[in-house]
């Protein structure tokens, strides 16, 4: 029982094939690299399934075999297929905040659509409380530095 | 209150004086209007578009304060202070990276199931806990971050919010609204303002603020592949899914933007191997849940 809860918990993780289609002809990869080795080119319309993702690189199985593609390359779902279902995460909130009886119930946790937009009463006391989260420029310059990033110059694309 | 912004009521008054009085001509000439200086009025009139182009950074602040604390009102923050604090650091160092460093940037994270982020004017920037929890590292958090980041370096919602005020309320009540903060022409603004995030900006302001928000992140030194990550897990997602609802009524489709995105292939690849931080996002976001 354990190891199945531990595997139902790691599944999403690892994450599952994801059928995809190739929108462009891209060449399919031995590792997550331009100077890689090929392993085949597939033709733009091939149907695959994502098995991982690594920065720009998703690894496929396609019917040339298994590999690396550029992930702008791909498009989620098969070609035309439309995915079913539904996260559920907002069915869950507006049972929630309906509850059984369809009349307002609190809960502490609203949805945010555009009713609630064109609704909303200011809430000065939150805003007063975001400001107390805030972090300055010498901080947030030491938060990065602790995660090792470096500022780099990087230009704007020409318009 | 800078000189710019009190001249702004006084030039739209006129030019909405002269407006009429130009519609009104058979009646000017009919009741001969005495010592109406044409010179000056014509000047006034010129004025008026360049000066309802010029709201100024102080005003810009204050509005972005009421829509703020609007959609505040809309859906309060997330109850974590540690994620809400690393969330600032996040798009504090990001907007470091910029041309307006200085602005009071504040970042907040939503207490919503629906997946979205919105930029007010001013350098306030709020995510939902159901997009930060739909990801997996700093570099994607990042990515979207430094999108929002983009809007209020462009003003995209500035903008559009002056452009409806002047279009609904008309010259004079919409320069009332944009500079006195206790009118109800300023509460109908702020309205509009907030109901902006129900209706979207351009679609071209979207894409501008894909690509811009790239580099951004790639100048923060995060792995520039974060934004179009997130754009891939939204694309792979079923679109009928109702927390997505919001942020798909008022965005490009996310497989038209990862299209988009394909312009900034090089800038992508060349800033890939830079840091994505998993382990550090999982410590500070996955650990609130």
């Amino acid at each position: 029982m354990r190891s199945f809860l531990l595997l139902f918990f790691l599944f999403p993780v690892i994450s599952a094939a994801e059928p995809a289609t190739v929108i462009r002809a891209t060449e399919l990869k031995r590792e997550p690299a331009t100077d890689a080795a090929p392993v085949a080119q597939l033709p733009e319309g091939t149907a695959v399934d994502a098995l991982e993702r690594k920065s720009g690189w998703t690894r496929v199985k396609a019917p040339a075999g298994e590999g690396w593609v550029k992930m702008l390359a791909l498009r989620y779902g098969g070609p035309g297929a439309a995915k079913q279902g539904d996260s559920g995460v907002t069915q869950l909130f507006n049972v929630a905040r309906t509850g059984s009886s369809g009349t307002q119930v609190t809960t502490g946790v609203r949805g945010l659509d555009d009713k609630q937009l064109a609704n909303a009463q200011p809430n000065p006391g939150e805003l007063a409380k975001m400001k107390g989260f805030a972090a300055d420029r010498t901080a947030a310059a030491g938060f990065a530095s602790k995660g090792k990033l470096s500022a780099v110059k990087v230009d704007y694309p020409a318009q | 209150m800078s000189r710019a912004m009190r001249i702004v009521p006084a030039v739209i008054a006129t030019a909405t004086l002269a407006a009429v009085l130009l519609m009104a001509a058979p009646a000017q000439a009919q009741f001969r209007l005495p010592n109406l200086d044409v010179n000056r009025l014509v000047d006034s009139v010129k004025n008026v578009s360049k000066a309802a182009k010029e709201i100024d950074e102080p005003e810009e602040i204050a509005i972005g304060r009421d829509v703020a604390a609007r959609l505040l009102g809309a859906a309060p923050l997330a109850s974590d202070a540690r994620m809400q604090r690393y969330v600032n650091n996040v798009g504090r160092w990001l907007a470091s990276q910029t041309e307006r460093p200085d602005l009071p940037w504040q970042f907040g994270v939503l207490e919503a199931p629906e997946l979205n982020a919105f930029a007010v004017p001013g350098g306030t920037i709020f995510i939902t806990r159901g997009l930060l929890e739909k990801m997996s590292s700093e570099a994607e958090l990042a990515g979207v971050l430094a999108h929002e980041i983009v809007h209020v370096l462009r003003k995209h919602h500035l903008k559009a919010i002056q452009k409806g005020a002047l279009a609904s309320l008309g010259g004079e009540a919409a320069a009332l609204a944009l500079k006195n903060t206790r009118s109800d022409a300023r509460d109908k603004l702020v309205s509009f303002g907030t109901e902006m995030y129900a209706r979207g900006l351009d679609k071209g302001d979207e894409l501008e603020a894909d690509r811009l928000g790239v580099v951004v992140a790639a100048r923060a030194g995060y792995d520039a592949y974060g934004l179009p990550t997130v754009l891939q897990s939204l694309q792979a997602m079923n679109a009928q899914d109702s927390g997505l609802a919001l942020m798909f009524k008022t965005h490009p489709a996310p497989a038209e933007r990862l299209d988009a995105l394909h312009a900034m292939q090089a800038t992508l690849d060349r800033y890939s191997s830079q840091p994505q931080l998993t382990g550090r996002f999982a410590t500070e976001v996955r650990a609130a849940r």
